[in-house]
Parts: C-alpha cells; sequence; structure tokens
C-alpha cells in the first residue's frame, strides 16, 4: 500500500537548499507511492488473467473426463461382445456329443439371441433330407407334424441353396432370420428364427457377429461330433466282434 | 467401471452355456453353481455365507420362483440379495419376480455392464484400486 501523504516541516522560503531538499522528498514519496500503485495494478491484472486460465483448464479436464468415461463405457460394451463370442465359441466347441452341440445351439438361440421361436434344421446321414432336429413354438402350419422340412419358405431355401445369411420376414415367410450352416463350404443344415422375446425387440448388429459366428462354428461343431460319435460307434461294433472272436 | 471383487456367488440356472458366461463376466468372484432350484438349497446349505444369489426362473424340479420362496422363508438365508436373470420378460413376470423378494430383475439376453451395475448397487463390488 501506498504511504498516505508526509508532513514537512516549512522550510524557508528563501533557502533553496532545503526547497531542494524538500522537492526531491516529494519526488521520492511520489515514485514509492506509484511504485506501490503499480504493483497493486499488476497483482489486480494478473489474478484476473489466472482465474479464467484455471477455469478453462478446468473446464478442459472435465471434458477429457467425460470423453474418458465415454470410451471406457464403450469398451467395456466391446469386452462383454467379445466375451459374449468367446462364449458362444467355446460352448460349442466344449463337447463331441451330438446331443449337447444341439442343445448348445439352441441355448445360443434363446439366452444370447433372444428367440422365441426357431427351428434348427440339419442333413441326415445320408444328406437327402433336412431333419428338424429342434423346435421350439410352431414355426409354419406345413411344418406341423413333420420331422423333415417340408420346403417351401423363400428365405429358408435361398440361404440353404447359396449358403448366405438372410433376414426376413418377407411376404409368405415368418421367417426373421435363416442361420445356413456350413463347413467347408457345404451348407449342413440352418438355424430358423421366426420369433423374439417381445423384450428383445429386434435383431441388430451386435447379433450379426453372433449370427455369423454360429454359421461357422455350430456347423463344425456339430460335423466334428457326428464324426467322432461315427467313429466310436464303430470302434465299440468292432470291439465288440473282436470279443466275439476271442470267446469263439 | 467396477471391479467385481472376489465374493460368493451362487448362480441357480440350468443352463450350461450361462454358466460359462457368468464364470467369464464375473471372474474374480467365487461362484458356485447349481443347476435347478434344488440343487441350489442344497449348495446354499453347504455355503451360507454367498453374498450374491443369480437365479433363473425356468428349471427343471425346481422353478426359480419356488427356490426364492424357499431362501426367503429361511432367516438365516433372507437378507442375501436376489437377481433374477430370465428370458420371461413380461411385465407381469418381473413384477411377480420382485414382489417373491428379488432386488433386480435381468432380461436375457442381458449385457455384461447392466449386470455389473446391479451387483455394484448391492455393494459386492468396490472401486478398482
Amino acid at each position: 500500500m501506498a504511504e498516505g501523504p508526509r508532513s514537512y516541516s516549512s522550510a524557508g522560503s528563501g533557502d533553496p537548499l532545503a526547497t531542494l531538499m524538500r522537492a526531491r522528498q516529494l519526488i521520492h514519496d511520489a515514485q514509492a507511492a506509484i511504485e506501490e500503485a503499480s504493483k497493486s495494478v499488476v497483482q489486480q491484472r494478473t489474478a484476473s488473467t489466472e482465474i479464467p486460465e484455471h477455469a478453462l483448464r478446468l473446464a478442459k479436464a472435465e471434458n477429457e473426463r467425460e470423453e474418458l468415461a465415454v470410451r471406457l463405457a464403450e469398451v467395456e460394451h466391446q469386452v462383454g461382445r467379445l466375451m459374449t463370442l468367446y462364449v458362444a465359441t467355446y460352448q460349442l466347441h466344449a463337447t463331441l456329443d451330438p446331443a449337447d452341440v444341439q442343445s448348445t445351439i439352441a441355448e445360443i438361440a434363446v439366452n444370447l439371441l433372444g428367440a422365441e421361436r426357431f427351428a434348427l434344421l440339419l442333413r441326415d446321414e445320408d444328406e437327402s433330407a433336412l431333419e428338424i432336429r429342434i423346435q421350439e413354438g410352431a414355426i409354419d402350419s406345413t411344418w406341423s407334424g413333420a420331422s423333415t422340412y417340408p420346403g417351401g419358405d423363400p428365405i429358408i431355401d435361398a440361404s440353404l441353396l447359396d449358403g448366405m445369411l438372410r433376414f426376413g420376414p418377407v411376404d409368405n415367410s415368418p421367417v426373421l432370420v435363416a442361420v445356413p450352416l456350413r463347413v467347408q463350404d457345404v451348407t449342413v443344415g440352418a438355424l430358423v428364427i421366426t420369433k423374439l422375446f417381445e423384450h428383445k425387440g429386434k435383431l441388430d448388429e451386435e447379433d450379426r457377429d453372433l449370427l455369423d459366428l454360429l454359421g461357422a462354428h455350430a456347423a463344425s461343431a456339430l460335423f466334428a461330433s457326428r464324426v467322432y460319435s461315427r467313429a466310436a460307434r464303430k470302434l465299440r461294433t468292432l470291439e465288440g466282434l473282436i470279443k466275439l472272436v476271442k470267446q469263439g | 467401471m467396477n471391479v467385481v471383487k472376489t465374493r460368493k456367488v451362487l448362480v441357480v440356472e440350468d443352463s450350461r452355456l450361462i454358466h460359462k458366461m457368468y464364470e467369464v463376466m464375473l471372474r474374480p468372484c467365487m461362484l458356485i453353481a447349481a443347476h435347478d432350484g434344488r440343487e441350489g438349497l442344497a449348495r446354499l446349505g453347504e455355503n451360507p455365507d454367498v453374498d450374491v444369489i443369480i437365479l433363473d426362473i425356468n428349471m427343471p424340479h425346481m422353478t426359480g420362483l419356488e427356490f426364492l420362496g424357499q431362501v426367503k422363508a429361511k432367516p438365516e438365508f433372507a437378507a442375501i440379495p436376489v437377481i433374477i436373470v430370465s428370458t420371461e420378460g413380461k411385465e407381469e413376470d418381473v413384477a411377480r419376480g420382485l414382489q417373491a423378494g428379488a432386488v433386480a430383475y435381468l432380461k436375457k439376453p442381458f449385457q455384461r455392464e447392466d449386470l455389473l451395475k446391479i451387483i455394484g448397487r448391492l455393494a459386492v463390488v468396490q472401486p478398482s484400486p
């Protein structure tokens, strides 16, 4: 703070030295006062520029934090998706029993895709007909009581023909999606979904990954389990024969 | 996102696929598996210190709601929070589950983050260090 005006002893008006001294003192005091005042102005100016600067940095940090939170949520979501795909793949290949593989396909359809009505079609051993291996709910009136796919659904037929995933529904077909099951470019069956749970609503882009995975992995898991069970059956027959020969 | 601390979770669910899903999603937790309500009660008797129960509804032998009724009727288990995770997603299904004593109802298919949020609300999870 600047000091207040000082009192000065009145020097004789005729004493030039005293007048000079007084003038010097006045100048000195004035300089001190100016210095104090300018310091105060600088301090005020600094403070007034620092506060917005800090506020700016704070806002920037807050924005970055929000962006990171959004990105983290996205990453967590992706992790969840990958976990779902991993578990589906793992479970499909966790068994060599064809019935278990079929159950797993059904579990994926219900629990991961939200399918309420669906069917699993598989070519039989001599590859002549498509057997209805699993049917959950009434798919179509033409299917009632049938053990094999009667044919005639435009989406299913087209998917079986070219091995492409197809979405519906279209005219003359209740099918929401037909997932062809392919092994080495051969279509061995299809998963057909005609109704989803109400709370599921519709199949989205994320479900597409799971459908693609099913198309590839379900078929290879079924193929492997069938080959294994066929080999195991033959082995048991051979062992029985050997036993008989030994006994005879 | 919170990280689930190692806690005991009883999973009563008939789908092997979903058991595997919980195993992966709740990895730090100690999971106790039961495949129907009857087995769930047996596992609970052996592990009365479980922190939370994740329960399916449609199961053989004893449904999830029957299991829940029996758990809530036993004073030693009544305070254990139960989360229902089911494909049954109608409003009346949800209301029935919550009235029976579940603390939350999650519809299948579910997102991992939704399950973790629910478990987080139960204070079974803590912030990652």
